[in-house]
């Protein structure tokens, strides 16, 4: 079976840069443009095995989704990349909440490659 | 009573020596009257004994002595010192020949009462004027033993040359060690009038400033509150008033501890104040928060002349407009590298994809096609990364993290981004460690890197043919970066300006090259954020060295430890 990944982004043309890595790889991807969306599908949908997280997203921000979401649903056993801009002073604050932090621009065949060594948490 | 006897003895003449003698002399005259006066009060008392005549001749000396004395007074005090001292010496010698028998004034009792002219003729007139004295009082003895028929008594004589030259010498010293005296007390009398001056003037010139330092105080626009040691207020300007919106009484007098437990302030702004009290910092230009205005509070200690600390000195700005500038700037700055980096990031993704084939063949030119969007992007990034480190820096927003970092790491990286675009140039891009460089040390690895990035991209946009060597090297307490290059390198009058924003090695460069000219800028401002130091050594068509030196601290704890995040 595949792995899932779910990439909540708000630009279309990343989410879909992104979701074409991951698919190049083998990853079952749904993507979700907003923050609103975003909280619905985690606490209701299935546990992806990769989650991309932009910070800023409209409605729900990325902080918001990761801090109390992420936290209040135990079910997760997932990998998350989390994916800013320039706010390094943010990807510092939240590096700990996260497997991975990158600082757009992502390329593809970095965020490919990355996502190719990933491994389910359970066997780490 | 006491008056009259004072101005009996006072004598003003603009000599202080001679102001001396006649008063003096005025005080032998007074003795001289006293005595008069009691030898006739004595004699009145036994007068049953005395001989009438002898009482009545006693009265008729006593009346002359009385005239005589009144005499020389007179010339003392409104004439010559000198005629009224000789009057007086001369009228002694009258009376010590008529007071005894000639007998005795030659070789008894009276003859050694003929030393006192000599004396008083030392102290008088001149020292020297006692061996006149003496040759007088001599001559005198001399007369009267010869006009007796005696022999007259040399060794008397002889010994009123010998007083005259002890008087001499005393007188000199006396006249001598008073000529010091009033030479210091007129050096002191002007040193103390000096004094008086400068104190004056000094008061004078106090009451000026503090006049000025009021009116100063008053016109400016910045709140000012002037504590003492024990942080009571003890001076506070009228705009402090406006600025914190309480009345002045209640700053002046009060203790800064009042002011910090004022509900007006925010919590977190009372823990700086109040830090500042507990442990004396003195910050520079730290907010706080009082009600809806952001403050920026400076502190010095006051020290008076001798260098004693008096006090503290605290000055408030109003920075709200400038904090909300500022937050206004930085989201603008998070806006701008948001909405920037994105679609960027869409085209380098696509031309990648692209690239990669993603959605079907492509043929080589298709690629370098690709290839040449995706470089033009990420050099596109890079000058908006560049800005957006300007204006984080320019907003105080950028921080320095610290980390255990391996400085291997960093030269693996730099090669890894930087080994291609030096390639590209045929340009050989080596490094070196020294041999007693730490494995590990602590600094912010992305902002050290950038460093490194920047420097050894400046080296090789400007190199066309040779080589760029990076090392890093260890000096003492601190460590370094050197890049050495073998490019065109800078003019001797340019090096002073080529860190500064926005600048390159003339305009023909600056197109030639491409760029904003932040690259070394940033750089510079990294070291400095790092508590570092830049320098630059070129020499035209041979190359140039870059050399950063910075604070060296080794990490205590495992050297591994970061890596975990990664």
């Amino acid at each position: 079976m595949n792995k899932s990944a779910l990439i909540i982004e708000d630009d279309e043309d990343l989410a879909n840069i992104f979701a074409e890595a991951l698919r190049g790889i083998g990853f079952e991807v749904e993507n979700v443009l907003d923050g609103k969306a975003a909280r619905e599908r985690l606490i209701h949908g299935a546990t992806p095995f990769l989650i991309l997280l932009d910070m800023h997203l409209p409605h729900v921000s990325g902080k918001e989704l990761l801090l109390n979401v992420m936290k209040k649903d135990a079910r997760f056993n997932t990998s998350w990349i989390m994916i800013t801009t320039a706010d390094a002073r943010l990807a510092e604050e939240l590096r700990d909440q996260v497997d991975f932090a990158m600082i757009k621009p992502i390329l593809f065949g970095q965020l490919r490659d990355l996502a190719a060594r990933l491994k389910p948490k359970d066997e780490i | 009573m006491k008056n009259f006897i004072e101005r009996l003895f006072t004598f003003s003449t603009s000599d202080p020596e001679d102001t001396r003698k006649r008063r003096l002399l005025g005080i032998l005259l007074a003795g001289t009257a006293g005595a008069s006066l009691f030898g006739v009060l004595l004699f009145i008392y036994f007068a049953a004994t005395v001989d009438p005549a002898e009482f009545y001749l006693l009265l008729w000396g006593s009346a002359l002595t009385f005239m005589l004395v009144a005499i020389v007074y007179a010339v003392n005090h409104f004439g010559s010192r000198q005629a009224a001292t000789v009057l007086f010496l001369v009228f002694l010698y009258i009376i010590f020949i008529f007071s005894d028998t000639p007998d005795q004034i030659v070789g008894g009792r009276t003859l050694f009462a003929f030393t006192i002219p000599i004396f008083m003729a030392s102290i008088l007139l001149t020292p020297a004027s006692s061996f006149i004295f003496a040759g007088i009082s001599g001559a005198v003895i001399f007369y009267l033993a010869l006009s007796l028929g005696v022999t007259p008594n040399l060794p008397g004589i002889a010994g009123f040359f010998l007083i005259a030259f002890v008087s001499w010498l005393s007188a000199r010293s006396l006249e001598q060690a008073l000529s010091e005296l009033r030479s210091i007390n007129l050096n002191l009398d002007r040193v103390v009038a000096e004094r008086t001056e400068a104190l004056a003037e000094s008061l004078a010139r106090e009451k000026i400033e503090a006049g000025r330092n009021q009116a100063i105080l008053n016109s400016i626009a910045d709140g000012v509150i002037v504590f003492d040691k024990k942080w009571n207020a003890t001076m506070a300007n009228p705009a402090i008033k406006s600025m914190l919106d309480i009345p002045l009484q209640l700053i002046i007098n009060k203790n800064f501890r009042e002011l910090v437990e004022h509900p007006r302030l925010a919590p977190n702004s009372r823990a700086i104040l109040g830090s500042m009290i507990e442990h004396g910092t003195q910050p520079i230009g730290f907010r706080v928060e009082w009600g809806d205005k952001t403050l920026s509070v400076s502190a010095a200690q006051v020290y008076d002349q001798r260098r004693e600390d008096t006090g503290t000195v605290i000055v408030f700005r109003d920075f709200t407009r400038e904090a909300e500038v500022e937050r206004l700037k930085s989201t603008f700055v998070g806006i701008v590298s948001h909405e920037l980096r994105t679609p960027l990031n869409a085209i380098l993704g696509y031309a990648e994809m692209f690239k990669e084939a993603v959605y079907g063949p492509v043929n080589e030119k298709q690629v370098n096609m690709a290839d040449r969007i995706m470089k033009n992007t990420q050099r596109l990034l890079a000058l908006i990364n560049d800005l957006l480190d300007q204006a984080q820096m320019e907003a105080g927003k950028l921080t320095i993290s610290s980390q255990t970092i391996k400085p291997a790491e960093l030269l693996e990286t730099m090669h890894s981004l930087m080994d291609k675009p030096a390639a590209d140039k045929n340009l050989k891009l080596t490094s070196e460690i020294e041999d007693d460089f730490p494995e590990t040390l602590v600094g912010d690895p992305a902002r050290l890197q950038q460093i490194l990035v920047n420097l050894v991209g400046n080296s090789i946009k400007f190199t066309h043919r040779g080589f760029v060597h990076v090392k890093l090297l260890r000096q003492d307490e601190r460590w370094g970066i050197e890049v050495t290059d073998s490019g065109q390198g800078i003019p001797a009058f340019e090096i002073p300006h080529i860190f500064e924003t926005f600048r390159q090695v003339d305009g023909a460069a600056t197109r030639e090259h491409g760029g904003f000219g932040l690259g070394l800028s940033i750089v510079k401002q990294l070291v400095g954020l790092m508590n570092g130091e830049i320098g630059v050594t070129s020499q035209l068509g041979e190359g140039s060295v870059f050399l950063i030196r910075l604070p060296l601290t080794i990490p205590k704890e495992s050297p591994t430890a970061w890596r975990s995040h990664e």
